[in-house]
């Protein structure tokens, strides 16, 4: 320890550089991550506000809500303790006067259901054609009692309620009836048990008998995973992430190596002298620990003041927990790095330094 | 009579097997008492440096002991003969056994950090003062000159209070006058502190304190 730092101490350009090029290392990492978060948020934040277990969707729709179309009725198959139908339509929100556009993913539930959010301003839905819109929404100029359609039909709804920030698919939720979302899709039944919604989703849902029609059961994780382009996104950037691990390892590995090489006479004199390979590979060990940390810290600092300064449109979202387990990922590299280069040091013949 | 701190006997060191082999050393016999000053003497090439290597544990011999305080070193485990190198034997090497981003008092703390106890720092000024080094104390190693790092070599070599120092051409890369200074530094510790110091070169006009004098050449010892 005592070495390894007074060494550090005394080369502060070559161990600064070092550490500025672990910093950006951390600083990519925590950014992808973010923006992996940020992505993922989007895509999933309304579904993680339902606090659902189970979805239930036609077998034939590929596990995807927007291809599934069942009946109303298909709820005599399940039992749970809660069950709610769902509908979705992704479409175009603008008012109707046409002066301000913006794109929703459009979700419907019966009016008392459990994923129905809870109105922070306005009322719940209680008439015909009416919508609540999520709180992000009044940033582009939508606000309760407008008049607005969703979606290529003219069918007009109204804005009763706002709710908490959600999004789904990327997009900003509305929701709004079974009834309603029908009219706006056109759809020939609008009313009564034979409507058409996209499925179910439950709280420890589970089917009634073996005979379940054409429904096919999901866990929420399966159903999340299988939105579209969600596992891709999530796995590009998580491949990278990884591969930044790989990176941290290699360059920490490589730097160490060459130092190792570099000292192999000082080290050979240290050995004669009684101080082992055991306290050389600790001072190597304090080495890169040391500036791993000083990497992550001013990486974790820097990520967190740019998430500050970033536009709102870049989905970007700080898991602590997340960057504590990747910032622990960086520095298990560092200490593997380093440890590369043990048989290097242990090799060193001590008789070299003499004669 | 006292014991002698370091003592080799019968010893031969191979190189190599079959007709290929060299033999660096040749029965030689040694030994060295506290207070003494030995000198050993000989052309370069001549088995000084496996002399030392061997004394040192750092090499075995083929066949023979080396006793250090009546402890066979070969017989020792690669970790008890680090302990021992430590604990037991200061070197002082023909030059950069400094390391050169510690400054001299903290090439004296970091022994102690080894030995996991507190600094010394009674016992460093006074040696520091002793060898004239007290101005350069906070100095690091490429700022002072090269009798100057020879004598923090020997403060760091008796620091540890040692029972032998082997110093490997500790004048090697000194002129003259500062050679001779260096040589009666050493001579002066072994007799005031009761220390071994075993002292290897191959400059004739640096023997004149030395106590015992051993003549090596070609692999073969002999006491003057």
């Amino acid at each position: 320890m005592y070495l390894g730092l007074k060494e550090m101490r005394h080369e502060k350009l070559r161990y600064t550089l070092l550490s500025g090029v672990l910093l950006l290392i951390a600083l990519v990492v925590f950014m992808l991550a973010g923006l992996a978060n940020g992505l993922s948020n989007g895509n999933r934040q309304a579904i993680d506000q339902w606090q659902a277990t189970d979805v239930y969707l036609n077998k034939a729709a590929n596990k995807t809500l927007s291809a599934s179309q069942l009946k109303l009725a298909d709820k005599k198959y399940i039992s749970g303790t809660k069950v709610a139908p769902l509908a979705s339509l992704s479409g175009t929100l603008r008012t109707t006067a046409n002066h301000k556009k913006t794109t929703v993913s459009a979700l419907a539930t019966s009016r008392q259901s459990f994923i129905m959010p809870k109105v922070t301003h306005g009322h719940a839905i209680n008439g015909k054609d009416q919508v609540i819109i999520s709180a992000a929404l009044k940033a582009d100029g939508f606000k309760i009692g407008q008049k607005v359609r969703i979606g290529t039909t003219n069918h007009a709804v109204k804005i009763v309620g706002t709710y908490a920030d959600s999004t789904y698919e990327i997009s900003p939720t509305v929701y709004t009836d079974i009834a309603t979302m029908n009219r706006l899709k056109a759809a020939p039944v609008t009313s009564g048990n034979q409507q058409t919604i996209g499925g179910f989703v439950t709280k420890n849902g589970h089917f009634k008998t073996s005979k379940h029609g054409d429904l096919q059961h999901l866990s929420i994780a399966t159903f999340i995973e299988k939105l579209p382009g969600y596992s891709a996104e999530q796995m590009t950037l998580n491949t990278m992430i990884y591969f930044l691990f790989v990176i941290a390892l290699a360059i920490i590995g490589i730097f160490m190596f060459v130092l190792t090489l570099q000292k192999q006479p000082l080290f050979g004199v240290l050995k004669v002298q009684g101080i082992g390979t055991k306290h050389i590979l600790a001072a190597l060990l304090t080495q890169s620990i040391a500036m791993a940390v000083i990497g992550i810290v001013l990486g974790l600092g820097i990520t967190v003041g740019l998430a500050q300064i970033m536009p709102a449109g870049l989905p970007f979202v700080v898991n602590w927990g997340q960057f504590g387990l990747y910032s622990l990922a960086l520095l298990a590299a560092a200490v593997i790095g380093a440890l590369l280069s043990w048989r290097t040091v242990a090799n060193i013949d001590p008789a070299v330094a003499i004669g | 009579m006292s014991t002698p701190v370091l003592a080799l006997q019968h010893i031969t060191k191979q190189f190599g097997h079959g007709h290929t082999a060299v033999t660096a050393l040749t029965d030689a016999n040694f030994e060295v008492l506290p207070g003494q000053f030995v000198a050993i003497i000989g052309p370069s090439g001549s088995g000084k440096s496996t002399f030392l290597t061997i004394a040192a544990g750092l090499q075995t011999p083929t066949s023979g002991q080396v006793l250090l305080n009546g402890t066979e070193l070969a017989a020792q485990s690669e970790k008890a003969r680090l302990a021992y190198r430590f604990n037991e034997i200061g070197f002082i090497l023909q030059s950069s056994n400094l390391i050169p981003f510690l400054t001299v008092t903290e090439q004296l703390k970091l022994v102690d950090k080894m030995a996991k106890r507190r600094f010394q720092a009674e016992r460093a000024q006074q040696l520091l003062s002793e060898l004239a080094l007290s101005e350069v104390a906070t100095a690091y190693p490429n700022e002072l000159s090269g009798g100057e790092r020879q004598r923090v070599a020997i403060v760091r070599a008796l620091y540890n209070d040692p029972s032998v120092i082997l110093a490997d051409e500790p004048t090697a890369s000194l002129d003259t006058p500062r050679s001779i200074d260096v040589v009666d530094r050493l001579a002066n510790e072994a007799h005031q502190h009761q220390k071994a110091i075993v002292m290897v070169t191959h400059d004739q006009r640096l023997i004149g304190n030395c106590d015992v004098v051993y003549r090596i050449e070609d692999g073969v010892m002999t006491r003057q």
